[in-house]
């Protein structure tokens, strides 16, 4: 490839990539890389599920059961998105059925919950209380 | 066969279109990009193959923005298929001007369409974007079955910018990317992500995100919350990694000091908030900055076959 050719194509791949900074617009696989820039409070809301006993006790469940992934960025990005486009009861149903199945759910659960927390998370880490307001978005039953 | 020109000296006058380089330094490159995105795609490969079960809230990012709606499972597994074989391809370098263009989009698909979910993982950028520029440059030239098939290597022991400038452009990538990364830092959290508590909030919502979900959080994260007049500092330390990348295109020592500095502040991220960007980790992010031939060049004796030894 001659001179010119190279010089063309550094500038055109310079210039990609600084096109989504300049355009503002996030994409893959150029990106304006902004995880974790933007400034955060220490109260943040959650998307979560939890299982719920006949007392109300809430516990805690898996990625796994929540998000049938590993990856918490994916699970808690599709259970945010679910609540917001109010697909909440479907999304609680899929996670009741993968509940029902999983070892680790305490003996006396009898529902899941879909639900929106929000948190001091430093007080959270610090194992302090932290729960501020709570929103149910769905609730199902686990059938063992 | 690409035709290895070099340049007169005089010609030389910009570091990244006129740089130079050994057919083997690209090979390596391809190898060690190759190996590190199929390996990559086989053990994330139940997250790519479930994606074809999933019908709701698509919203097409990169490559997927050409889909007006979710595509049926076997053109996920048919591709998940087609990669994984261009991926081999790639390694061994058999037909790579076919099966690296290959590899190198298919990646860019299945990112893309995992992407177009609500969630962008932007550890996949740097990764798809070198196989991009691998699979567009003559990287098969040396170290390959292409190469062994033409019976040409003895030719290809000189530098040519053929081989140097899509190195020389990844490392520009690189930097690029670590600034753009940095600007954002300042762009949309300001002055108070440095100097504010904006920082150790990240930590601990990572933590408490994680535990909320289910999942353990990082090792580091409950002390880092309680220690926190560290967190100005670090935070600091992290937009000057970021924005002074371009330190790093200057070779020498200054890249080493800049790529451990990126380095550790990766290991931080990953104790800290147990999010490991594998790429930079394993230091294949880095490896256009050096003369990474040298990995199977300079191997230790008892890698090297007995008859070399014997000729030797």
């Amino acid at each position: 490839m001659d001179r010119p050719a190279r010089i063309l194509i550094t500038i055109g791949v310079v210039a990609a990539l600084l096109a989504p900074v300049m355009l503002d617009r996030d994409s893959f696989p150029l990106s304006t890389y902004p995880m974790y820039s933007r400034a955060r409070g220490d109260a943040v809301v959650f998307s979560t599920a939890q299982a719920v006993d006949t007392g109300g006790v809430t516990s805690a469940l898996t990625l796994g059961v929540i998000g049938d992934s590993d990856d918490p960025l994916i699970v808690a990005g599709e259970l945010r998105d679910a609540i917001r486009e109010d697909r909440a009861p479907e999304r609680c149903g899929e996670i009741a059925r993968r509940a029902a199945d999983w070892s680790g759910l305490p003996a006396d659960a009898v529902a899941i919950e879909v639900v929106s927390e929000r948190h001091d998370v430093v007080a959270q880490v610090e194992g302090q209380p932290s729960v501020i307001d709570r929103t149910v978005h769905a609730s199902c039953e686990v059938r063992r | 066969m690409t035709d290895v020109v070099e340049l007169p000296p005089a010609t030389r006058q910009f570091p990244i279109v006129d740089a130079v380089a050994p057919a083997e330094r690209l090979a390596m490159f391809r190898i060690l990009t190759a190996v590190f995105a199929l390996a990559y795609l086989v053990i994330r490969l139940p997250v790519f193959l479930q994606l074809g079960d999933r019908s709701n809230g698509f919203e097409g990012v990169g490559l997927a923005a050409l889909l007006d709606a979710p595509v049926p499972s076997a053109v996920i597994d048919a591709t998940v298929a087609v990669t994984l074989l261009a991926g081999l391809g790639s390694i061994i370098g058999w037909r790579f001007r076919i099966v690296g263009p290959l590899f190198a989009f298919g990646m860019l698909a299945l990112g893309s369409y995992r992407g177009s979910w609500g969630q962008l993982l932007h550890f996949e950028n740097l990764m798809v974007l070198y196989l991009l520029i691998v699979a567009l440059a003559p990287s098969a030239d040396a170290w390959s079955l292409d190469s062994r098939r033409r019976r040409d290597g003895d030719r290809l022991s000189v530098e040519s910018t053929a081989y140097g400038w899509p190195l020389a452009l990844a490392s520009l990538v690189l930097v690029i990317t670590y600034v753009i990364a940095g600007v954002a830092k300042l762009r949309y959290g300001g002055l108070e992500w440095v100097f504010g508590d904006t920082l150790r909030n990240h930590v601990a919502y990572s933590a408490a995100r994680l535990d909320l979900l289910g999942g353990s959080p990082a090792p580091f994260a409950g002390w880092g919350v309680r220690t926190e007049w560290i967190w100005p500092w670090v935070a600091a330390a992290a937009i000057l990694i970021e924005l002074s990348a371009p330190a790093a295109l200057f070779g020498g020592r200054i890249r080493t000091a800049w790529v451990v500095a990126a380095w550790l502040m990766h290991i931080g991220i990953l104790v800290f908030m147990l999010i490991g960007f594998p790429y930079p980790l394993f230091l294949v992010a880095f490896a256009p900055l050096y003369r990474i031939e040298r990995l199977w060049t300079d191997r230790p004796s008892w890698l090297q076959r007995p008859d070399r030894q014997l000729e030797a």
